[in-house]
């Protein structure tokens, strides 16, 4: 058992930020330096569930998208695939999957089915809560301070 | 680079001011993305000091801008009810320092982090007067006819569309994946456009928390011009109403004083009355306009062309932040 990744960011940004920021002269590159450190905090903590949240946000697409048999050979054919679980993989199906939300978002705006388009709305809540990573505006505002 | 600046600068300035001047300090401020700013302090043969701020042009920037337009839009305020920085000189060639640059006299105050709730305590009540009536000032300022011409463009559209269709040519040149709610966004502004222009000024463009000088309970200096165009009022209202400038705190835009109360006093200002069907069109514009701004700082980030961290923070906070916007917003209006 070795330390994992996320912990070796965690470690590496409080050292930036405690450490090796404020030893800095400069204004400008220990803010650049502080922000440097925030930032890699942020990336370790979301580091860990970063390709599950991933293929979860793909299958609750695939689920909203409800396609048939015939689409999702299609969708194998343009390139999705899906038992590659590689991070880069899951981005490559994930966009795809968005530009096909887009088109039936089109359709649905255009036949004014506010059902559909509220449970549209819904999933992209969904898939907005959990990649945001704005909740974490607070550990860029300690860094500066 | 500080040290070439410096001894560039020195060499200049000492041309421009016709006597020997060294250079006590030069300080880059962090936290521009369009600009790299830097304050210098000067000093002469006989001990006489001056703080001075330079603006150069970044090699890479978050939205390419000229200085002319900055420096066109500093002199439209220039002694006006709207305070802005002394100029001193503009240059749009890389012949001197390197760069296009602009120069103008220190101005005394601090600026905010904009996304810091509390910024302003104790003083957000009168802070909030002041910016909220300043906004009003520059609504309602009737511009010099030759600044007015040259920042006007050569068109008959309504300025709702120029400044849409701008912003969304930005988002399909540096988007770097396809978001179904900024497109959702684009879509109903198009086709619930508000028809006709709602008056006529000079946008600042950036009004908001952040981008002001204040020295206790004043407000010194409006900054950051950048992106100043003609257009129409609501524009800068909505972007400074715009909940990321208070999102730790809805109920006070910019984190100054309430909405009902900047509304009244912006109106008594400028004397324009907001309808507020307008300004909802305007403020999902204003979240759409910063994604366009996120959307390229995040470009500019992975493309490699500028790694400076305010990228990738661009990208990441206000990105996430002006997308639920959106979302919020077409969500009310279904």
């Amino acid at each position: 058992m070795k330390p994992e990744i996320n912990l070796a960011l965690i470690n590496a940004a409080q050292e930036i930020i405690g450490r090796f920021s404020p030893l800095i002269e400069d204004e400008y590159e220990r803010s650049r330096l502080g922000s440097w450190g925030a930032l890699v905090l942020i990336s370790a903590m979301k580091f860990n569930d970063a390709a599950s949240s991933l293929e979860k946000e793909n299958e609750d697409i695939i689920h909203w998208l409800n396609p048939d048999r015939d689409d999702l050979k299609k969708m194998k054919e343009e390139g999705y695939v899906g038992d590659d679980k590689t991070f880069d993989q899951l981005e490559k199906n994930n966009q795809l999957l968005r530009h096909k939300i887009n088109q039936k978002m089109v359709n649905l705006e255009i036949d004014k089915d506010k059902k559909a388009l509220k449970e549209a709305y819904a999933l992209m809540r969904s898939m907005h809560q959990r990649r945001k990573v704005s909740d974490f505006i607070g550990l860029l505002q300690q860094s500066e301070s | 680079m500080s040290e070439s600046l410096k001894s560039l600068f020195s060499e200049y300035y000492s041309n421009l001011v016709g006597k020997n001047i060294s250079i006590s300090s030069l300080e880059r401020v962090f936290g521009g993305a369009s600009r790299e700013t830097y304050k210098i302090l000067v000093s002469d043969a006989s001990g006489n000091q001056e703080k001075l701020v330079l603006r150069l042009s970044q090699d890479s920037s978050l939205i390419e801008t000229e200085q002319k337009t900055e420096y066109l839009a500093y002199t439209a305020f220039q002694n006006s009810n709207v305070p802005v920085p002394e100029l001193i000189d503009m240059n749009e060639g890389a012949e001197i320092l390197g760069k296009p640059f602009m120069l103008m006299k220190e101005l005394e105050g601090q600026a905010a982090n904009p996304f810091s709730p509390n910024i302003y305590a104790p003083y957000e009540k009168e802070l909030g007067k002041q910016f909220w009536f300043i906004l009003g000032q520059i609504a309602s300022k009737k511009i010099d006819d030759k600044i007015f011409k040259k920042l006007s463009l050569d068109t008959q559209e309504p300025y709702w569309k120029i400044e849409l269709d701008k912003w969304v040519k930005v988002i399909n040149e540096d988007s770097i994946g396809m978001e179904p709610v900024l497109e959702a966004g684009i879509r109903y502004l198009y086709e619930n456009s508000p028809k006709l222009n709602y008056g006529t000024c000079l946008v600042h463009g950036d009004y908001r928390s952040g981008n002001f000088l204040y020295l206790k309970d004043k407000i010194t200096g409006i900054l950051d011009w950048e992106m100043a165009h003609i257009g129409d009022p609501l524009e800068d209202l909505a972007w400074a109403l715009s909940p990321i400038w208070s999102w730790q705190d809805k109920l006070k835009p910019a984190y100054l004083i309430s909405r009902e109360e900047a509304l009244k006093i912006w109106q008594d200002s400028s004397k324009i009355s907001a309808d507020q069907k307008y300004l909802d069109w305007w403020e999902l514009f204003a979240a759409i306009k910063g994604m366009a701004i996120w959307t390229s700082a995040g470009h500019e980030f992975k493309t490699g062309t500028n790694i400076d961290p305010i990228n990738l923070f661009s990208a990441w906070i206000p990105g996430d932040i002006h997308l639920e916007i959106i979302l919020d917003f077409l969500e009310a209006k279904l």
